[in-house]
């Protein structure tokens, strides 16, 4: 493992570790609730990353596998509730003021938590599954791949919208029970739901850092650049495509179980265009080839506009800010924010190069000379 | 001085149109095994579909391309890829974001699955292996140089170093010495002369110089059709091929 590698691993590791310690300072429930659903998003920008950055497929769709996890958690809690408004049966209230008189079959297996943990994670990754499978087995790619998930998710939408005796329409799944694992009680205004939520996201940067730096990681990069060119060396690129946009869509799912914990009901809008556009923002912003940068661009552009939309100089203008920021740095800054980074750290450190850099040149140059004595 | 090799790949009666344009014409090649063939021609002559086809870019309308004595035209690229063919494209294509060693782990296509490759980490496997193929194009102190940052020269010997790493059994290059300076393109013919017998190679070229210096075989195309196979001597003399070549000022002049 070279120098450069440990580094990033130790640059990664102290945000994540920092985040982990906001707690320790911050005691005030509503701010941790309000920094658990910026994480969440956090969580949603490295999923986008993944495949945006690394594999080139832009989803304009990334929010309806957020939604499906959302959804998936939120039938899970509404079993939990002990009823008020109910039938016979203990039927979801909705169901009741639907006239539905028995659980749907589809709803049954949600009374078990491992079933509805894992169907948070599987349901989106096998939904991507199939659409990318479709998609990239026919060669669909670009701005057409795009629209294609956008679609999808106008699709989703409406059917949760349409089959409200299912879904509770318009007005989602509201009045959960609090998620409670392993003795832990998950109050989403509480520490302990804000260390759920830290430490899922430790663990999707961490298993999203481990897809890209693995072999399969860099044929996607070069997936990116030059589709076709991987053909011909024996790679499935459809195959590969497909695995890293399903597990882009596993990660969105665990942001979405997280997210009906932090907000407490789960809504249709979660499957929106507006949030899914949001997305694409915060990974511009943060810098799309970096799962931490785009990480850190969600929390800032959603810190920034929680802040903004909360001040009262900016109470009537601060989306027109927010777009003004938005189009400042796709121009002048294509990478993002991260990218900006490295440009200044290689400006900046001696000989252009961070140290580790050049120790690994030393070590190359070392063997480089052996090997001509030889 | 054609020595007799073992057959490895066939074309028969192969035939591509596009939109009514016969770009290859019921053309009959064969290749034998460890030859180093090459595939010369005017402009048009349908060279580069000719490859096109083996590596399955373009599918053929009729006829039929075996390779170890199995039909392949019918295969996806990735699938006639995994046969054993390699091809190495007139544009060199190679990986610019990434760094040369990065693009050597990938043209090292041995294990193609997704999820074997998932858990292969650090470029560590074949780590040898790849630097002796940097070695041999020339390029062992750019390994970690970024592939946007080479020469043209570079970048072809790179795209050549990646067919390399893939060690397919039938390498197909598409004017590798194109862009080349002279001493470039006399390094790599050497380079071509040490991967004779190794691999089977299919060399389109227009450098004549380059193509007495590695050729055996060489095959003459002109419309899509063979038309005429031979030693350079017997090629040159060829007076159907000295018509095909008419206002090129000859062979020589390609």
């Amino acid at each position: 493992m070279s120098g450069k590698v440990s580094l990033q691993i130790l640059l990664y590791g102290v945000v994540c570790l920092a985040i982990l310690l906001v707690p320790m300072v911050i005691d005030d429930a509503f701010l941790l609730n309000k920094y658990s659903r910026y994480l969440v998003f956090g969580i949603l920008a490295i999923a986008l990353a993944l495949s945006w950055g690394y594999a080139g497929i832009l989803n304009l769709g990334q929010a309806t596998t957020f939604g499906l996890g959302s959804y998936c958690m939120a039938m899970y809690l509404k079993l939990k509730t002990v009823p008020i408004h109910t039938g016979s049966d203990g039927l979801p209230d909705f169901m009741v003021w639907n006239n539905v008189t028995e659980l749907p079959w589809i709803w049954e297996p949600f009374y078990s938590t491992p079933f509805a943990l894992a169907a948070g994670i599987l349901v989106p990754a096998l939904f991507a599954g199939l659409l990318g499978w479709f998609m990239f087995g026919g060669r669909v790619t670009g701005v057409y791949a795009a629209i294609i998930t956008l679609a999808a998710m106008v699709v989703v939408n409406l059917i949760i919208i349409d089959q409200q005796s299912y879904t509770g329409g318009f007005n989602g799944i509201t009045d959960l029970a609090q998620f409670q694992l392993f003795g832990f009680e998950f109050d989403a205004y509480s520490a302990t739901t804000y260390y759920l939520v830290a430490i899922c996201l430790t663990f999707a940067l961490f298993l999203s850092l481990a897809v890209t730096r693995s072999k399969t990681g860099l044929i996607l990069q070069a997936v990116r650049d030059q589709e076709e060119r991987v053909r011909f060396f024996g790679y499935d690129v459809a195959v590969y495509k497909t695995f890293v946009f399903a597990f882009s869509a596993a990660i969105a799912g665990l942001a979405g179980m997280l997210y009906t914990i932090v907000m407490e009901f789960a809504s249709p809008t979660f499957l929106g265009v507006p949030l899914s556009l949001s997305i694409v923002i915060w990974v511009a912003v943060g810098g799309r080839q970096s799962l931490l940068g785009a990480m850190l661009g969600a929390l800032l552009v959603t810190g920034v506009q929680g802040a903004l939309s909360e001040s009262e100089t900016f109470l009537d203008t601060w989306t027109l800010v927010m777009g003004g920021l938005f189009v400042l740095i796709v121009l002048f800054l294509p990478n993002g924010l991260a990218g900006a980074f490295e440009t200044i750290v290689r400006r900046f450190m001696p000989a252009a190069k961070t140290p580790t850099e050049q120790a690994d040149e030393e070590h190359a140059k070392g063997t480089a000379q052996l090997g001509g004595a030889a | 001085m054609t020595t007799a090799h073992e057959g490895l790949l066939s074309l028969r009666e192969a035939t591509v149109s596009f939109h009514g344009f016969v770009a290859v014409d019921h053309l009959d090649l064969d290749v034998g095994a460890g030859e180093l063939r090459c595939l010369i021609g005017p402009n048009g002559a349908g060279k580069t579909t000719t490859l096109d086809l083996i590596c399955g870019k373009s599918k053929i309308t009729s006829g039929e391309i075996s390779f170890k004595g199995a039909p392949i035209h019918m295969l996806n690229e990735f699938q006639i890829a995994r046969t054993g063919i390699g091809r190495k494209f007139q544009v060199p294509s190679v990986f610019r974001q990434l760094s040369v060693r990065e693009n050597l782990c990938i043209g090292r296509s041995r294990n193609p699955g997704v999820l074997h490759n998932l858990f292969q980490f650090g470029l560590s496997t074949d780590r040898e292996w790849l630097e002796e193929i940097a070695v041999l194009v020339g390029l062992q102190d750019e390994m970690e140089t970024l592939a946007a940052h080479l020469s043209h020269g570079q970048t072809q010997w790179l795209e050549i170093a990646l067919i390399l790493a893939q060690n397919p059994a039938l390498i197909l290059m598409d004017e590798p010495t194109a862009g080349m300076t002279a001493h470039e393109t006399t390094k790599t013919a050497m380079l071509f002369n040490r991967l004779r017998g190794k691999h089977t190679l299919i060399v389109v070229e227009h450098d004549m110089g380059f193509v007495r210096d590695i050729a055996e075989t060489i095959s003459v195309m002109h419309q899509g059709k063979l038309l005429a196979q031979g030693s350079t001597e017997e090629v040159s003399h060829d007076p159907r091929v000295r018509e095909a070549y008419l206002g090129s000022g000859g062979i020589g002049h390609a």
